[in-house]
């Protein structure tokens, strides 16, 4: 027998670029002030459509960072992924030449919502407008959910186990949750995440039949789960990427384990049955809390879904209550995802990206632009909470039906 | 029809693959494969879809099979002189 081995997935690296921050830095000052960028929309070509507020992403320039050969064949949420992915692995102390000597050693995981809408629509503009011979043959990847998991391969040649998980918004703690099982079964480390565009008119429109949307103009009251003035919810753009790595591995070469995926549950209720996703998502956290060995009081945060719909918010709620009894109602809940919008599969992953850095630097995150709780809730409002967060239980639901729940322990938690 | 030129081709590589290559590299050393260049095959099938939709004319099947600019500009133009 060999020596035992810790297969435990850790996080050891974060990468972000969200309409708060284009850096893990920027983006984790922004969430702990309680910072909200939601904003008008002002993309091209949406100016006049009903959505009035989301979360745009504004200080990002791909070609700062993103060679040109890549930039003319993705769209704009690969181009997220791939600065992502590359701000995760410097974070992680994983530079080319550290993942070139084992290539197969390391892969991607995404999980997308909804895939390159913004280039998907030019060159259906080139189909209608001009014909066949004028639509790109980079249109055949680009508009793919899968296309950022290939191109952050592709790019920086990683040639262990890629996948695309394609489950909804809930989606982003699940591609968490199979990096972290490539990672038990033997792969050293797996870049995984989400990232998402869809801020184009064509994207914005196919939206627009979701009745969660928000179509309030003014962006303080256009997003404010757990209260009566709920009115749906705000969509945003970009995301996170995390280093998902094996712990002895990570050890191996001396790199901070800056917290464990402990455990992770998914179910699914059906679309826009958001009273059903109260059990639905009370089990997926019940999974989550065995997998990780976790009692219901040992959750220090929790990270809610957070849609922003009464129906949803209440289900969210006794969700919580249903699966950690009365310690649901005295745990802190915290939504940041108020202050940036909802990225559809890309804000559960900043989420979880948030809570590593709350259990980090000992402070639970607000709630921007929500006061007055409807619900028996101890959610996290006006400013940061002072705390000593050692598990972090992260929620996130789609809007056709999915529900997962996600696990974090401090590498200090048993 | 004119023929295509080391000038045409570079700057179809960068519109259509997003390849920067001066015309003086593709002239001296016209024998460096795309692959190297970093032109993939989508790329080069964009290069030909552009030419057909500039020249109006299709282009061999062969001429996204091409593995470097020599190939490309010989097969492109001999065709090109054909028709004309």
């Amino acid at each position: 027998m060999s020596e035992p081995q810790d297969r435990r997935a850790a996080v050891t690296g974060i990468g972000v670029v969200a309409p708060n921050g284009i850096s893990t830095d920027t983006f984790w000052k922004a969430t702990h002030e309680g910072l909200s960028v939601v904003d008008r929309v002002t993309r091209e070509g949406c100016e006049r459509l009903p959505l009035k507020v989301a979360g745009e992403v504004r200080a990002f320039d791909a070609a700062d960072t993103i060679e040109e050969r890549f930039l003319v064949q993705t769209d704009r949420f690969t181009h997220y992924a791939m600065a992502a992915a590359d701000f995760a692995l410097t974070d992680a102390r994983l530079g080319p030449a550290d993942t070139a000597q084992s290539p197969y050693s390391i892969g991607v995981v995404t999980a997308a919502g909804s895939g390159g809408g913004e280039f998907g629509q030019r060159e259906l503009q080139r189909l209608w407008g001009k014909g066949s011979r004028f639509v790109g043959p980079y249109q055949s990847i680009a508009w793919f959910y899968a296309a950022s998991t290939g191109q952050v391969s592709i790019r920086r040649g990683f040639k262990g186990p890629c996948s695309v998980v394609a489950s909804d918004e809930a989606g982003g703690l699940d591609a968490l949750a199979h990096a972290a099982r490539a990672v038990r079964r033997g792969t050293d480390a797996i870049v995984a995440g989400s990232t998402e565009a869809p801020l184009a008119p064509y994207s914005v429109v196919c939206q627009l039949g979701y009745e969660e949307l928000s179509r309030e103009s003014e962006p303080g009251r256009a997003y404010r789960p757990f209260t009566t003035e709920a009115c749906g919810f705000v969509p945003a753009e970009g995301g996170a990427m995390l280093v998902v790595e094996a712990a002895d591995a990570a050890r191996a070469r001396g790199a901070d384990i800056r917290a464990y995926v402990a455990g992770h549950g998914a179910t699914f209720t059906g679309a826009a049955r958001w009273a059903q996703s109260r059990a639905g998502l009370a089990q997926a956290i019940r999974q989550a809390l065995a997998e990780a060995e976790c009692a219901p009081e040992e959750v220090d945060v929790v990270f809610a879904d957070a849609l922003g719909v009464p129906a949803a918010d209440r289900a969210e709620a006794l969700a919580i209550a249903d699966a950690l009894g009365a310690h649901g109602t005295r745990v802190p809940v915290t939504a940041p995802k108020t202050g940036t919008g909802r990225g559809y599969c890309a804000a559960p992953v900043l989420d979880t990206a948030a809570a590593v850095l709350s259990m980090e630097h000992g402070l639970i995150p607000p709630t921007p632009n929500v006061h007055d709780i409807c619900h028996d809730l101890d959610l996290v409002t006006g400013r940061a909470r002072v705390a000593e967060p050692r598990t972090a239980l992260v929620l996130s639901r789609g809007l056709m039906g999915s529900n997962s729940a996600l696990v974090l322990r401090h590498p200090s938690a048993r | 029809m004119s023929k295509i030129t080391v000038e045409e081709l570079a700057a179809l590589m960068k519109k259509a693959a997003g390849v920067t290559v001066s015309p003086e590299q593709l002239n001296d050393k016209p024998d460096t494969g795309f692959d190297v260049l970093g032109v993939d095959s989508l790329g080069l099938l964009g290069i030909v879809g552009e030419l057909e939709n500039e020249h109006g004319t299709p282009m061999p099947v062969d001429a996204e099979r091409c593995k470097t600019p020599q190939q490309f500009l010989n097969l492109v133009n001999n065709t090109l002189m054909a028709g004309a």
